[in-house]
């Protein structure tokens, strides 16, 4: 197993801070936004230090929550002040980028940080269209053509052009290129049947995030049956899951910061709002319909002392069949750094030595 | 693009076509012609000549030819054409017939093929190439389509629901058209025809669906690296037949090559969104 620590930015939110999103940037201070990103560097590489594998970073808008609206920014930041952690952007939002600016961005890392580099390309929140004026509809089909556009441009060694759905180029040649293979590590992120599709049909993996082992689960197992129709058989590392975790000294312990735990959406919306959106942006879980999730809480998979998180890390693989692991162990926006900080050491401590073997 | 109902769009493809014959090398060659302005030849696949929306909405901008190639279709056997070479020369010589000197040349899979012999035999005719997933370089293997109808739309199209109705097999036209196109295609990479290609100063749009099962679009980059005025555009969600999956991205590409040449890859495109 795997394991990779979601880095979003912590800028330190004051209590009286407006929780709305898009969040009044008059309310941000300079001063604690510089802090956010020199404490970026320091906690990629304490985990740097504590053996996790990958730090990952997102992309969100308007809001101190997560405080990296570029993951290019803060992945070239991150890589250039650590020496070995691999670092994966968690990811550029396709449907409302420039597909071959993402490719040559990425390009561009891979070749700065030469192995280190692990992308997971997204179809974004339903809130993250708002910020750029992105049509919920069109999202999908934005997101499947921009990321077969951007595996084109890694791959294609001759100047080409692009007569698509939703994108059009004329002439695309990028410089540098990756540096090994045809692309670094890459992985279609998201539960639906089209993410899946898509990354069995180009070979790359698939991250799911947030649901409950069995809902992923449904997720996972219909990337496995495409992969086996396309004729290849995912690995662990194909599978990636992004979760968040409550652990503790003890169970007891853990279960008690998990009741404590002010349930606030990250990104709360005013409801007629997050209703249209519900509305306007239809997902699904492996082809099962499902509402969008806007608005929410995101929910804790994993939670307990060392001996139960390691229990449910071997029960999530049976499931889920994840090889790799990207945890949260503190909702963004909210609780102490140094408290979080404890919690990752405890991890590397006691729970990432027992997993190895998973 | 409007769709009146199942099946209605392609089977409605050509209704603007009207059918016309000439003579050329002894064959009398079967055409169909629709449009005014700058002439535009066409060259079919192996299957034969089969007009698409593609063809209407070029016919739109300029006077559209599309030969049925002789041994192809409805005429009769040919058992004289001996290699593509002769296949080009013929269709030349068919062209001059119609009183066109010059004229812009499309060819489609097996008459990509046939168009770029045409334009390195007599290049001061051909005023650009647009060559639709051409089978000129193929991967060592590569079969044309066979089976069933429904089997052969599959492998041609990634969306054959934009076909309408199938198209009837005659089991007497497949085998003679196998014939033909076995003897002639030749093999799957030409040393000679890519040697004269290095030389071609034609200006060449070369299409590729990124779902062709027919041919690998991969195989776009071999005709960029030797044509020296080529273009490599690929057709996203588009297969073989990129005419038949995403006619209107086919027609605008093509016609605006055909239009801008070299320029084209300058982009005209209204983002202003208030004045």
């Amino acid at each position: 197993m795997k394991v990779s620590y979601f880095e979003t930015g912590r800028y330190n939110v004051s209590p009286d801070l407006p929780r709305e999103w898009p969040v009044p940037s008059a309310a941000y201070d300079p001063a604690t936004g510089a802090e956010a990103f020199r404490g970026m560097v320091e906690r990629a590489k304490f985990v740097e230090a504590l053996g996790f594998d990958w730090v990952s970073v997102s992309e969100h808008h308007y809001s101190p929550r997560i405080l990296t609206p570029s993951p290019v920014v803060s992945a070239a930041w991150l890589a250039a002040r650590t020496e070995k952690i691999k670092i994966a952007l968690l990811g550029p939002i396709v449907p409302s980028s420039n597909p071959i600016r993402i490719a040559e961005e990425l390009a561009m890392l891979d070749t700065m940080a030469p192995g280190r580099i692990v992308v997971g390309l997204l179809r974004g929140t339903p809130n993250e269209h708002l910020g750029y004026d992105l049509n919920p509809r069109e999202a999908r089909e934005r997101t499947d053509e921009g990321m077969e556009l951007i595996l084109r441009a890694w791959a294609e060694p001759q100047p080409f052009g692009w007569q698509g759905r939703y994108f059009q180029y004329r002439t695309v040649s990028i410089w540098p290129r990756p540096q090994h293979g045809p692309h670094p590590p890459t992985y279609a992120l998201g539960t639906s049947a089209e993410a899946a599709d898509f990354a069995a049909r180009n070979r790359i993996g698939l991250g799911v995030s947030y649901g409950t082992f069995d809902l992923v689960a449904k997720s996972t197992r219909y990337y496995r049956e495409q992969c086996i129709r396309y004729g290849w058989e995912p690995g662990p590392d194909d599978i990636l899951y992004r979760a968040n975790m409550i652990l503790a000294e003890t169970d007891d312990a853990a279960e008690a910061a998990l009741s404590r735990r002010g349930a606030q959406p990250g990104f709360p919306l005013r409801a007629a709002l997050r209703d249209a959106l519900v509305q306007a942006d239809q997902r699904n879980i492996g082809g099962e319909k499902r509402p969008a999730h806007v608005s929410g809480v995101l929910p804790i998979s994993f939670c307990g002392g060392p001996d139960r998180v390691v229990e449910q890390i071997r029960h999530c693989r049976e499931v889920v069949g994840a090889g790799v692991l990207d945890l949260s162990l503190q909702d963004p926006g909210s609780g102490t750094v140094d408290a979080m900080l404890r919690a990752l050491e405890l991890f590397g401590d006691k729970v990432l030595p027992r997993i190895r073997e998973i | 693009m409007v769709e009146t109902g199942e099946g209605s769009k392609t089977d409605a493809a050509g209704q603007a076509f009207r059918e016309g014959f000439i003579e050329a090398d002894g064959f009398c060659i079967r055409l169909m012609e629709a449009g005014q302005g700058p002439p535009l030849l066409h060259l079919h696949g192996a299957g034969g000549l089969r007009l698409t929306r593609g063809h209407d909405l070029l016919s739109q901008r300029r006077r559209v030819v599309a030969f049925e190639m002789p041994g192809f279709g409805r005429s009769p056997e040919n058992t004289r054409t001996r290699t593509m070479e002769e296949l080009a020369a013929t269709m030349a010589t068919a062209a001059l017939r119609l009183g066109i000197d010059t004229f812009d040349l499309m060819g489609t899979s097996f008459g990509g093929k046939v168009a770029l012999w045409l334009a390195v035999q007599q290049p001061e005719r051909v005023r650009a190439l647009v060559l639709e997933a051409p089978a000129a370089i193929r991967p060592v293997g590569t079969e044309p389509p066979s089976g069933s109808a429904e089997e052969i739309a599959r492998r041609l199209y990634a969306h054959p629901e934009r076909l309408g109705r199938l198209p009837v097999i005659d089991p007497a036209v497949q085998t003679k058209t196998r014939a033909l196109v076995g003897r002639l295609r030749g093999p799957d990479r030409d040393p000679e025809l890519e040697n004269r290609l290095r030389g071609l100063t034609t200006p060449a749009l070369v299409l590729f669906g990124t779902l062709d099962r027919v041919i690998p679009p991969e195989m776009g980059r071999i005709y960029k690296a030797l044509i020296p005025n080529c273009h490599l555009v690929f057709v996203y969600d588009a297969g073989h037949g990129i005419s038949v999956d995403r006619p209107e991205a086919f027609a605008e590409i093509a016609a605006d090559f055909l239009e801008r040449r070299e320029a084209f890859v300058i982009s005209r495109a209204d983002t202003l969104i208030h004045p």
